[in-house]
């Protein structure tokens, strides 16, 4: 049969959000790819042009919309670096707890969506299960289920509410239990092994170059994490490790990003249940809004010709800020705002990582790096 | 032939031997009454044949449904069964035990606490019970949900009947005319009991298989017709797929030929019948065969490549719509209840009541419940098989069934020449007792001796928590280390 | 408790790599230590001032002899109202330290990184680096897509979005607007305003649905 181009997308139930991958291909084999994004580019950075910081808060949670609380946090250190604020330490905590569970609720939904990828239907049902129990203690955090708002310049809107570590604790140390079970399903079945392993396969230094980060470079055999590398928050003050696999001699493939990922729960959920744990002034006291033990002090303004940036370890990768403040003229307003994100970059290097094998792989492999278009199109 | 208070056969034949006289046999061409009759009866009973199978093909859709997602709600094993009946009409939703008079139903909620105890699912706090607890409302006193597919088939009816614009139209009409009607014609050659058969032909087997394969074809017609890139990959993932499980299919029916003697469907389950033995105990390599092969044949998870939703979106049923699409999704299920009847004939003794000799009075039950309770127990592993497994690469697929399954067959057709051969036609003219005990035996050690596989060196390693090594990845040149 | 990167140790490196800018690029390039916060954190970062046309000497030159291995984010901003810095670009940099894990007797080993053993250019450090550009219509400086793959689609996005060419960069397309996004239409400059907050007449209302009588004259 002649070489072909196959379009997937921009409606494909493969393509997890709303871009087209064009691929060529020679029988079943894949020769090509293309990648076309852009079908969701809500013009974000423009808008934040006319925001103030407060106001871009809820623009942020909506870039990637299943991980919303990393990026509105991302954009919160990057507004606090540009405004010289300082940040009390519960607040820190608190940060931490909403960014661990919204990191395990995106992992789950990758989870629940790579599953019926390779043909699982059963997982995809199971991790939906234990994702409604994250989004419940989110939604008691920031008061809705995706997109929570829940950072302000200097701390975080609200405390902890009342009975929240209890409900927490409970339903962390059932989804510890849980992820054997996703374990028994994916990991002893040979038919799982067989399409994840040897497929897919990228090794550290070349993903580095290319600017993958994250879950999928640590699968490649390095430990680096943006939280350790270039620290920031409480993370030092927790007992935790990043996620690592022992990829093979030819590098990377998607059981290895998928084995990290659910790691990476684990380490996730120890982590919330040590912070909560650790938080100053305990898990079960509750400031009102405002409180400065959760909100420190802000200016409005930034001060003339104040640049801020700030690197966060997403769910993703390394996703990044960068404001240019405005001066007096535009004060409130920034005047510029640039996102990176982390999968603008890493989907080009998928598609890449597709060449030579089968069509059947194409959704394992671009499963396995996670793909959000909400963040890539912004 | 096996007794059978149900002798439907027997009175179609004196209605339409009655009808034939009466009609021809009045007329200059008496001759051919009892061809008449004997036509009149073929055709009445393949009527009542597909009506039976389509009745009942609504308790395969409802099995499929709700055992699908009670496979899929693992942990909470008491609540699914629990939830089978749970319904209104004055009964609460969940603890009904309750409502029983007396406090009758207290021991039941202690027994349904201790159950969910053992299943993990004692979590006090409402808000995690909350991803524990699913009730069901239905009609209690029927099944849940019966007919609710029957609602689902009619919805098709209802939609528009498109044609692609450069569509090859004729055969785009003609792929699923193909498909269903060579599945529906092949329960003409399946009989539901003793008396309750349509064709009882020397060949019937042959020519069921022959019929069966002739829905490839039309699959390849569908997905090449349509104009369309993804169907056409579909309509060739499909063709090759299930060209190449036939092979093993054939040769495992042909072991099942060899050791009853016969052709003949009927005196195959006969044979099993009057030599006491099903053929399961004797050929369990086969029967794990065909019910693997017939997985793959008709296109279920793990073998359901050609409409694999995540590439292919629909495969190469993507353009059709309306009562076409819906035809063919029927027939999917019949080929599906297809291939659970004839493992119920070939291996587990048809209508054939368990212990039927031993067991008093059971040869009062009319053997056609024994056919279906039979079918709609291997459709069970069919839906297990969907709800635990994940889908298999094509290559991978066709490397399986090529390299893996056709040797097998050939393995377990010379086992069943060599039983029938030595063992039955050697020695007795009946199976010795020893012979299946011995082969079923060997059979479940092997089974359970295979399915643990350890990979004692990733364990030591600590590498993964459950260490399974996988056989080398299908595909050039990509081997893990 | 968990591993993390001290202060110090990103204070000397910034303060090495400074000092190695400053021998090898006097006159094209300032370089300087400065600090971004993350939380209650102060970290020390590397901040390079560079004139375009030095821009991939430098980049060479950290990429080779630094193991900046990382190109995190290129991106540009229009300042119309300054005329000799009217484009800006901007380029975050990141030194990881991702390498390949080795392979001991058949097997690849992990690599967890010692915190405690990392020195000079080992240590994972930030870098911001500028150039602008004077007022021009055809504002171009040049890629570095070839050093860091990374970079490729960010130039991509800053040509698409602000309007700044990249000299030898292969493959130039539009990647978030339409494809057939007329020529030099580039949303991210000045001169193309956001609608109701850049107007005063009243533009978010195109069938006046909220507009009542009494409205009328009034910014809404």
């Amino acid at each position: 049969m002649a070489e072909m181009w196959i379009s997937m997308g921009p409606q494909h139930p493969m393509t997890h959000g709303l871009w087209t991958l064009k691929v060529k291909v020679d029988g079943e084999t894949v020769v090509d790819t293309e990648p076309d994004l852009g079908y969701i580019h809500r013009g974000v950075e423009k808008i934040c042009e006319a925001r103030d910081f407060t106001q871009i808060t809820t623009y942020c949670d909506r870039l990637c919309y299943a991980s919303a609380n990393t990026w509105s946090h991302a954009w919160i250190y990057a507004a606090e670096d540009l405004l010289e604020v300082e940040v009390p330490e519960r607040a820190e905590y608190i940060r931490m707890v909403a960014v661990e569970l919204q990191r395990i609720a995106s992992h789950l939904m990758w989870l629940g969506a790579y599953c019926p990828d390779v043909g699982n239907l059963t997982g995809m049902v199971w991790c939906l299960r234990e994702r409604e129990m994250m989004m419940d203690l989110l939604q008691e955090l920031g008061g809705s289920r995706m997109h929570y708002n829940f950072p302000r310049v200097g701390g975080v809107k609200r405390d902890l509410p009342i009975g929240f570590a209890m409900r927490c604790r409970a339903k962390l140390k059932l989804f510890l239990d849980r992820i054997q079970e996703y374990e028994a399903i994916l990991d002893e079945s040979t038919i799982f092994l067989v399409r994840t392993q040897g497929v897919g396969y990228a090794k550290a230094e070349e993903m580095i170059n290319h600017g993958v980060t994250g879950p999928n470079t640590r699968a490649a055999g390095h430990d680096y994490d943006v939280r350790w590398a270039h620290p920031y928050s409480i993370y030092d003050e927790l007992d935790w490790s990043p996620a690592v696999e022992r990829p093979s001699i030819k590098g990377s493939d998607c059981y290895d990003r998928y084995r990290v990922r659910v790691e990476e729960m684990r380490q996730s959920a120890l982590m919330v249940l040590e912070g909560l744990d650790k938080m100053p002034g305990g898990s079960e006291t509750h400031h009102e809004s405002g409180d400065p033990a959760i909100l420190g002090k802000a200016p409005a303004r930034a001060a003339e010709g104040k640049t801020g940036f700030h690197h966060f370890e997403d769910s993703r990768g390394e996703s990044m800020f960068y404001i240019a403040g405005g001066g007096e003229a535009r004060g409130k307003h920034p005047y510029r705002v640039s996102i990176r994100s982390p999968m603008f970059i890493t989907i080009p290097y998928a598609a890449k990582c597709m060449i030579g094998y089968k069509i059947a792989d194409i959704p394992a492999i671009m499963g396995s790096f996670d793909p959000c278009i909400g963040e890539t199109d912004r | 032939m096996t007794d059978d208070i149900l002798n439907v056969r027997g009175w179609v034949e004196s209605a339409s031997q009655f009808l034939a006289e009466a009609t021809v046999g009045q007329s200059r061409h008496w001759g051919f009454v009892d061809s008449v009759a004997f036509f009149l009866t073929e055709l009445i009973m393949a009527i009542v044949i597909f009506g039976a199978i389509m009745n009942t093909l609504l308790v395969l859709l409802w099995m499929e449904r709700k055992l699908l997602g009670r496979f899929m709600d693992r942990r909470g094993a008491v609540t699914s069964l629990r939830s089978l009946w749970v319904g209104e009409n004055g009964v609460t939703a969940g603890e009904w035990w309750n409502q029983l008079p007396f406090g009758v139903g207290k021991p039941i909620g202690g027994i349904n606490r201790a159950l969910n105890r053992i299943a993990g699912n004692d979590h006090e706090l409402e808000a995690v019970r909350r991803v524990q607890n699913r009730s069901y409302h239905g009609v209690w006193w029927l099944f849940p949900g019966f007919f609710q597919n029957l609602a689902d088939g009619m919805k098709f009816l209802t939609k528009e009947h498109m044609v692609p614009e450069k569509s090859d139209r004729f055969v785009y009409e003609v792929a699923p005319f193909l498909i269903i009607a060579t599945t529906v014609m092949c329960f003409t050659f399946i009989p539901l009991g003793p008396h309750f058969f349509s064709n009882n032909s020397e060949m019937s087997i042959l020519f069921l298989m022959a019929v069966f394969s002739v829905a490839p074809l039309g699959v390849f017609f569908a997905g090449w017709s349509s104009n369309n890139k993804y169907t056409l990959l579909g309509g060739i993932r499909s063709a090759a797929q299930l060209t190449a499980y036939e092979i093993p299919l054939l040769v495992t029916v042909l072991s099942v030929v060899v050791i009853s003697g016969s052709f003949n469907m009927i005196e195959v389950i006969e044979f099993q019948a009057n030599s006491g033995v099903w053929n399961i105990f004797l050929l369990p390599l086969g029967g794990l065969l065909f019910l693997v092969v017939m997985v793959a044949e008709v296109e279920r998870i793990p073998f359901d490549m050609p409409e694999a939703e995540a590439e292919l979106v629909e495969g190469w049923w993507t353009e059709y719509g309306g009562m076409r699409w819906g035809l063919m999704f029927a027939a999917e299920y019949l080929r599906t209840y297809a291939a659970c009847l004839l493992f119920a004939h070939f291996f587990l003794g048809g209508w054939e009541a368990p212990f039927e000799d031993t067991i008093p009075f059971i040869s009062m039950v009319p053997h056609v419940l024994w056919v279906f309770l039979k079918a709609w127990f291997m459709f069970i592993f069919f839906v297990w098989f969907r709800a635990a497994l994940h889908r298999v690469r094509t290559d991978q697929i066709l490397e399986f069934g090529w390299c893996y399954l056709l040797p097998l067959s050939l393995v377990n057709l010379a086992m069943a020449a060599a039983l029938r051969l030595w063992v039955y036609d050697g020695v007795a003219g009946e199976w010795p007792i020893l012979v299946p005990i011995l082969i079923t035996s060997i059979g479940l050690a092997l089974f359970v001796l295979l399915a643990i596989d350890e990979d004692p060196e990733a364990l030591a390693a600590q590498t993964r928590p459950y260490s399974v090594q996988t056989t080398d990845a299908a595909g050039p040149g990509q081997h893990r280390e | 408790m968990a591993k993390e990167l001290s202060a110090d140790q990103i204070q000397s490196a910034a303060e090495a790599l400074v000092g190695s800018v400053a021998e090898k690029f006097t006159g094209s390039a300032t370089a300087e230590v400065r600090h971004h916060t993350g939380g209650r954190r102060k970290n020390a970062y590397v901040y390079i001032d560079v004139e375009a046309a030095a821009w991939r000497d430098l980049a060479t030159w950290l990429a080779k002899s630094h193991k900046v291995d990382h190109c995190s984010m290129i991106t540009g901003i229009h300042w119309p109202e300054k005329a000799d810095a009217t484009w800006q670009v901007v380029a975050h940099l990141m030194r990881t330290g991702v390498r390949n894990p080795g392979v001991v007797s058949g097997r690849v080993h992990e690599i967890k990184v010692d915190i405690d053993a990392l020195v000079g250019v080992d240590v994972p450090l930030e870098f911001e680096i500028s150039m602008t550009l004077a007022e021009t219509r055809e504002p171009s400086v040049p890629s570095v897509a070839d050093i860091w793959v990374g970079a490729d689609w960010n130039e991509k996005e800053t040509w698409d979005l602000v309007g700044i060419e990249f000299e030898g960069h292969v493959g130039m397309r539009r990647v978030l607007l339409p494809h057939d996004s007329p020529t030099g239409y580039h949303p991210l400059q000045k001169q193309h305003k956001l609608r109701y907050h850049d107007f005063n007449e009243m533009y978010d209302d195109a069938q006046g649905f909220g507009r009542k009588p009494e409205d009328v004259g009034r910014v809404k």
